[in-house]
Formats: structure tokens, C-alpha cells, sequence
């Protein structure tokens, strides 16, 4: 195995193509990336430069560009349900600016076909952006965070723990520590089984600390496990900066200590994430083992948001009373705001000459009314019956009711 | 003496322990140590006591359980803050190494330490991984740490008095739903004992016994009944390990009823060890137990508060009983 893909770049080089592709204008596009580009160029076989957007027909370029959109706006729908309608009842921890990242990895998995058969994605946290990109319904998960019976886990999840394993969600846990390691397991089946499928974790740069970071990479790289280990450093584990919690300026730097390919990409450019997860999925269905990808990243809302937040008000969704060790600078959060995903990923069809301008605009009327729609639907939903708590505590059965003595 | 906050009384104890003891630490992740108090000074231990006694990790519960513990054995009092997310990610070391430190060294070890440990799973829309009030029947059963869950503002500062001065280890439960529960709390530093019970309420009739965060419910439900011409004798367990088993024998050997109340899961619930206790001592009893369901905490709000013990069970289980 080399590592080539570790040795840093000049901080000078972009992404930009030098192979003859059947795109001769991605010279242009790539600028949109060059802000915070941290290409680690890495030796690929028979002249490949891991460009692999080159290949994506324009109708999957153009679902990834819906895709961030639906992301983006189910967060703003539900966030403007939170500011202003009284009968709303679910709360969220944003993804809103990290579009990018679920989708262009998500974007490189198998999605569709039978359980035995697509890839496995861990959602450790801000599961909404990696479920959507993966392609839960998105009806059912709008209603699960309101509560609903007829919500995607019936009621019992809510944001925190949603799970749709018949498209390869597996879920989330909302923790630090855990998630990782058990993606792991299921890679380790994978290979067990000789299975071609691979096991994705999302987790953020908070999950540097725990132990389960440490013990996942060690055994994913010793069993040589179909692994990728998405981290999405979006600065801050909660209301603290990631200096806290790790010393290196790229968490991927600590993946390489284990012997494993990592990559720095722009998690706000969704060509650059596509194109390093297509190389690590490559990597894994091959038997080549696990990759480490770093999504440098922001959200731009706080850490959570909940009904009732007044606009105006500690920012409604922005700085926290509990954030008094560290909290994000207004300026940071506008610089950052500054290369938005949506943007960059409209930009960048429209330079590369799948959409114009009309019908950018166009998708993305018709992703508000399918995520308007999906909110209609889901807000008349039935509630939960107080009963079935006692039920799926077991495959079979129910446990008896204690509360009443 | 003032009206303070729950979390304010707590940290007026740490913060006094810290200014006599300047050997001593604190660690926590995500939630700092500062509260505020209408009419009081803001505590903010990292700011007075700076950021090398005071010190906000990365998330790791495992190092901050196992910090303090190293740093008691280096002759150094420290504790830590574990949210409840990482509630039970301590327990290894808390169980497997400092409750055993002591007897296994044949009492050359001094483990005392204060784990500072969240319990949630007291509201709607938390549920799975998000909740972890059963942490009180986990702790509870390890020899060699003491375990104690306060219940009002009082006890808890004067509780956090004693942990901190404690040569043992200390788990400290610390409910999340009494947070900002308001009482009086004397400014000076006080100790309340760590293995007495307290009797809130006394009566004839029936003996109801609760812990931690089922307090505010029981009291509320002793009120009613008291109203309706029960005479009710309301025990604060306050300590878990080791529990005072003289004031449960004394109190129920008189009423001749014991109805305990949690929050934690049936099987094994405090209220289970309360009852086993009372059993062998007292003859004649008749018992009743409330306890959550032996089903992990649901997000739905219906099924939630549904299945939470509140007043209303208790008062219609205690007028069954009497």
C-alpha cells in the first residue's frame, strides 16, 4: 500500500484538470474551489487524475445540484417553522452550509437495490443532510421530527436517532464516540462475506477526542476494512473550536499516522467531495481498504434549533447562552457564507453548460414545493398513541406498563 | 443565606473547595462551569481559577473519568463535569478500577474523586442515546464508590461540600430536570452527610420514598393526599450507595406501607433495593413500586408522558394502598 495521497501539495495548486477530457472548459470551474483548495495529489493508475466528475452524466450532476438544494430547504423551511408557527413541535441540529458534503459522497455510493447489495451510511450527527442525500423519503423523516405515528421511525427516533435502513441509512445516534466503530463492524462483515459494499461514517472533527476515532482506524486499517471515514471539520464540536479537542490543523493528518489514505477536500465544492469519495468507494469495493476523507466545512446555523426561537433573539439560530468558552466570530460565519455550496454547485453547471441560469432557478422552485409539500403532508399526520411506547422493545410483544404501580 | 439555583448552589461548592484547595481541578467538555444568580456574582470557575486548573477537553469521557482518578492517586483533588450523552461511557474505570482501588491495595490506595454525572430522560423529544436516568441503578451497584443524588439546592451544595473533602470516590447523579430548581442555600461552605436519607414529610399512614429527579413529583403528589386527610411520611433517599436502611426500617416499621417511586427502569430500580431492605426488617408490610417501564424512552411526547411516573400515579397507588 502507498500513501502517496498523504505527501501535501504546495498550498499554491488547485484542482485543475490536466488530462484531456470531454470537458475542455473545467479550467474555469475550478477557480470557484481555489479559495481553500488542499489538493494532496495522490499517483493514480493509467494517467488518471481522480477527476472523476469528468465521467458523471449531466441528469446526475443535476441531481446532486437538487439534492443540496432539498437539504437547504428543508432547513429553512423548518427553521422558519420554528420561528413562526406555534403548532410546530420538532427541532433540528443544522446542516445548512455542509450540503456539499453528504451529497458528493452519497453521490458515489449505491443506493438502490436490495439491502444485501448498497452501501451502509452511519449518520453519527446532523443526520438530516446525510439521510436526504442517501435518499430517505422525505415526508416520512419531516414527520418523524414532529413526532408523528406515521413518521419514518414511528415516533420513537425523532432528529436525533433517524434510521431508514431500506436505503442504506442506518441512522444516527447524535453521539460522539460510537458511530464510527460500529460502521466499522459492518464493514468488517462486508468482508466477512465477500460483499463488494462498503460502510460510510459521517462524524465531526469533536469525534477526534474519543477513543472510538483511534480504535476505528487502527482496526479498519488492519483488516484492511471497506471503510471511508468521512469527517466533516466544520471548526466547532458543539459551542467549542476544534483546537480544543485535537492538535493538528488536519484531523487527516492523524488517519495517515494509521496507515491510511487521507485526502483534504473543500466541503462547500460537491466536484471535490464526489470526486474523493468515487476514489475511496473505488479503493474499498476493491479490497484496498479504508480511506480517510476530511470535508473542511461550516454550518451555518447554531448548534441546534428548537420551536420557539425568536427571531432576533441570541440570532435566533446563532450564538448560544451556553457558548461562553468559545463561540463563532459573526465575521467567520460570513466569510464562510461567502462560498456557499448551493451557490458553487450552481455555478459550476452552469460554467460546465448542463443548466442556465432559467432553470437553476427553475429546479430550485420546484425543490420548495416538494419541500413545501412534504411539510403539508407531514404536519397532518396523526400523533403517536401513548400505548405503543411499550411495543418494539423486543421483536415480538410488549412490556408491561410500571408507572402506574 | 439566599434563594439560589440548583446549578448555582453546586458550583458555589466547587468553587469554594477550589479557593481552599488550590491543588484542586476541574474538567469538563461542552458544558462550562459558569452560573449566574439574580442578585449573586457570576462563577466562572475557568476565568477565576484559570486554564490550567480548569479545563475544557476535547470529547472524551473516558480520559475525563480516568484523569481525576490519576490525579487522586497523585495526592490531587479533582472532578469532572460528564454530560449525558457520555453518562455511562465512564463506568469501566469507575467500576473496574477505582471502586475496587482501595480493598484490592489493601487500604494503601485513596481513589477519592468526584465523578460529576448528568441524568436525562425526564422529557419529551430526547429519547435513545439521548437519555440515561437508569444510570442511578448502574452506579448504585459498585462497591467502593459512594453514589449520591441530591434532590434540592441545599443538599446539592452541601452534598458537593462533602464529595469534594470525601476520600472516597464519588459518583455525584446530577438530574438535568433540576437544573434550575430554586431553594435556600446558605453562602458559607456546609457539609450534608453522604449516607443519610432525609425524611421530608412526616406521617402515620404510608411511607413513600423517592430519589433525585422523582422528588418534585412525590412532594407534589404528599401535598394532595396530606390535603385529602392521608398522613404521609415522604423519605429523600439522597444517598444510593450506601443507603441508609435505618431511616427506610424506622419510618415503615410505623406506617406499615412502602409505595417507592422512580424514574429508572423497573427491573432494578433503586426503589427495588429499598423494598428488598425494608422486607427483611420489617414484618407486615404491604409494598407497591413505581418505576419506568423497562422500555427505552420514546421522542413522541404522547408516549413520553405517558410513561413517566408523575403525581397523579402516585396518588392514586398510595390511595389504593391505604
Amino acid at each position: 500500500m502507498k500513501y502517496e495521497e498523504t505527501n501535501k501539495a504546495t498550498s499554491t495548486e488547485v484542482d485543475a484538470p490536466s488530462s484531456e477530457s470531454r470537458r475542455g472548459f473545467l479550467k474555469l470551474a475550478a477557480i470557484s474551489g481555489a479559495a481553500v483548495s488542499v489538493t494532496k495529489r495522490g499517483a493514480l493508475a493509467n494517467g488518471e487524475i481522480g477527476f472523476w466528475a469528468k465521467d458523471l452524466p449531466d441528469d446526475k450532476l443535476i441531481d446532486m445540484y437538487r439534492t443540496i438544494l432539498k437539504i437547504r430547504w428543508h432547513e429553512r423551511t423548518q427553521a422558519d417553522k420554528m420561528l413562526a408557527d406555534p403548532s410546530y413541535r420538532g427541532y433540528n441540529h443544522f446542516y445548512a452550509g455542509q450540503e456539499a458534503v453528504a451529497t458528493g459522497v452519497c453521490a458515489a455510493l449505491r443506493n438502490d437495490g436490495p439491502f444485501e447489495q448498497i452501501d451502509l451510511v452511519y449518520s453519527s450527527h446532523r443526520p438530516s443532510g446525510h439521510a436526504i442525500a442517501k435518499g430517505v423519503d422525505i415526508p416520512t423523516m419531516v414527520a418523524e421530527m414532529d413526532f408523528r405515528s406515521t413518521g419514518m421511525n414511528g415516533g420513537y427516533a425523532a432528529e436525533m436517532h433517524i434510521s431508514d435502513p431500506s436505503v442504506g441509512f442506518i441512522g444516527a445516534d447524535g453521539m460522539i464516540g460510537p458511530a464510527p466503530v460500529i460502521a466499522s463492524g459492518s464493514a468488517f462483515a462486508f468482508r466477512a462475506r465477500e460483499s463488494d459494499q462498503v460502510a460510510v461514517v459521517f462524524a465531526g472533527d469533536g469525534n477526534y477526542a474519543a477513543p472510538h476515532f483511534h480504535s476505528t482506524l487502527n482496526n479498519a486499517k488492519l483488516l484492511d476494512l471497506p471503510l471511508i471515514y468521512v469527517c466533516e471539520n466544520n471548526l466547532y464540536h458543539q459551542y467549542a473550536h476544534y483546537s480544543y479537542s485535537c492538535p493538528h490543523k488536519d484531523i487527516s493528518d492523524a488517519a495517515a499516522a494509521y496507515g491510511i489514505p487521507a485526502n483534504v477536500v473543500d466541503g462547500q465544492d460537491v466536484v471535490q467531495v464526489y470526486n474523493a469519495a468515487k476514489t475511496a468507494v473505488d479503493r474499498a469495493r476493491a479490497g484496498g481498504g479504508p480511506t480517510f476523507i476530511e470535508a473542511k466545512t461550516y454550518r451555518y446555523y447554531n448548534h441546534w434549533g428548537a420551536p420557539g426561537a425568536k427571531e432576533g433573539e441570541l440570532g435566533a439560530f446563532g450564538y448560544d447562552p451556553l457558548a461562553i468558552t468559545s463561540f463563532r466570530p459573526e465575521r467567520e460565519v460570513r466569510a464562510w457564507m461567502q462560498r456557499d455550496p448551493v451557490d458553487i454547485s450552481r455555478k459550476i453547471l452552469i460554467d460546465w453548460g448542463i443548466l442556465d441560469e432559467a432553470r437553476a432557478a427553475e429546479i430550485e422552485t420546484e425543490v420548495k414545493q416538494e419541500i413545501a409539500s412534504a411539510f403539508e403532508w407531514a404536519m397532518q399526520q396523526p400523533l403517536c398513541n401513548p400505548e405503543d411506547a411499550l411495543k418494539h422493545v423486543f421483536a415480538e410483544g410488549t412490556v408491561p406498563a410500571r408507572q402506574f404501580g | 443565606m439566599a434563594e439560589k439555583s440548583w446549578m448555582y448552589a453546586v458550583l458555589e461548592g466547587v468553587q469554594q473547595e477550589m479557593q481552599q484547595d488550590p491543588k484542586m481541578s476541574w474538567i469538563f467538555e461542552l458544558t462550562p462551569p459558569v452560573a449566574s444568580n439574580p442578585g449573586m456574582p457570576v462563577i466562572n470557575l475557568e476565568t477565576e481559577f484559570g486554564r490550567k486548573r480548569v479545563v475544557n477537553t476535547g470529547i472524551d469521557e473516558n480520559w475525563m473519568a480516568s484523569c481525576v482518578l490519576g490525579a487522586a492517586l497523585a495526592g490531587s483533588k479533582a472532578a469532572t463535569y460528564i454530560p449525558y450523552q457520555g453518562a455511562l461511557i465512564p463506568f469501566e474505570v469507575i467500576q473496574n478500577v477505582a471502586g475496587k482501588l482501595r480493598h484490592m491495595t489493601g487500604g494503601k490506595a485513596t481513589p477519592g474523586c468526584v465523578w460529576v454525572i448528568e441524568m436525562t430522560g425526564q422529557t419529551p423529544g430526547f429519547a435513545g442515546q439521548h437519555s440515561c436516568y437508569e444510570e442511578d441503578s448502574y452506579y448504585a451497584h459498585i462497591p467502593g464508590v459512594r453514589t449520591v443524588i441530591p434532590s434540592t439546592p441545599y443538599d446539592a451544595k452541601g452534598m458537593m461540600i462533602s464529595a469534594l473533602r470525601s476520600s472516597d470516590p464519588v459518583v455525584y447523579l446530577y438530574p438535568a430536570g433540576l437544573r434550575t430548581l430554586q431553594g435556600e442555600v446558605p453562602d458559607e461552605a456546609y457539609e450534608v452527610p453522604l449516607d443519610k436519607a432525609a425524611v421530608r414529610q412526616e406521617g402515620n399512614d404510608l411511607t413513600i420514598v423517592s430519589s433525585g429527579a422523582g422528588m418534585p413529583g412525590v412532594l407534589e403528589a404528599a401535598e394532595k393526599l396530606t390535603a385529602d386527610g392521608m398522613s404521609v411520611e415522604v423519605i429523600d433517599l439522597r444517598v444510593l450507595k450506601e443507603m441508609d436502611t435505618e431511616t427506610l426500617v424506622n419510618s415503615v416499621g410505623k406506617t406499615k406501607r412502602l409505595l417507592t417511586v422512580d424514574q429508572s427502569y423497573y427491573t432494578l430500580c433503586p426503589g427495588a433495593e429499598v423494598i428488598a431492605r425494608v422486607a427483611e426488617n420489617v414484618e407486615g408490610v404491604k409494598f407497591k413500586r413505581i418505576a419506568f417501564p423497562d422500555a427505552p424512552p420514546p421522542a413522541s411526547p404522547e408516549m413520553f408522558t405517558w410513561m413517566r411516573p408523575n403525581a397523579g400515579h402516585i396518588i392514586e397507588a398510595a390511595k389504593k394502598m391505604v
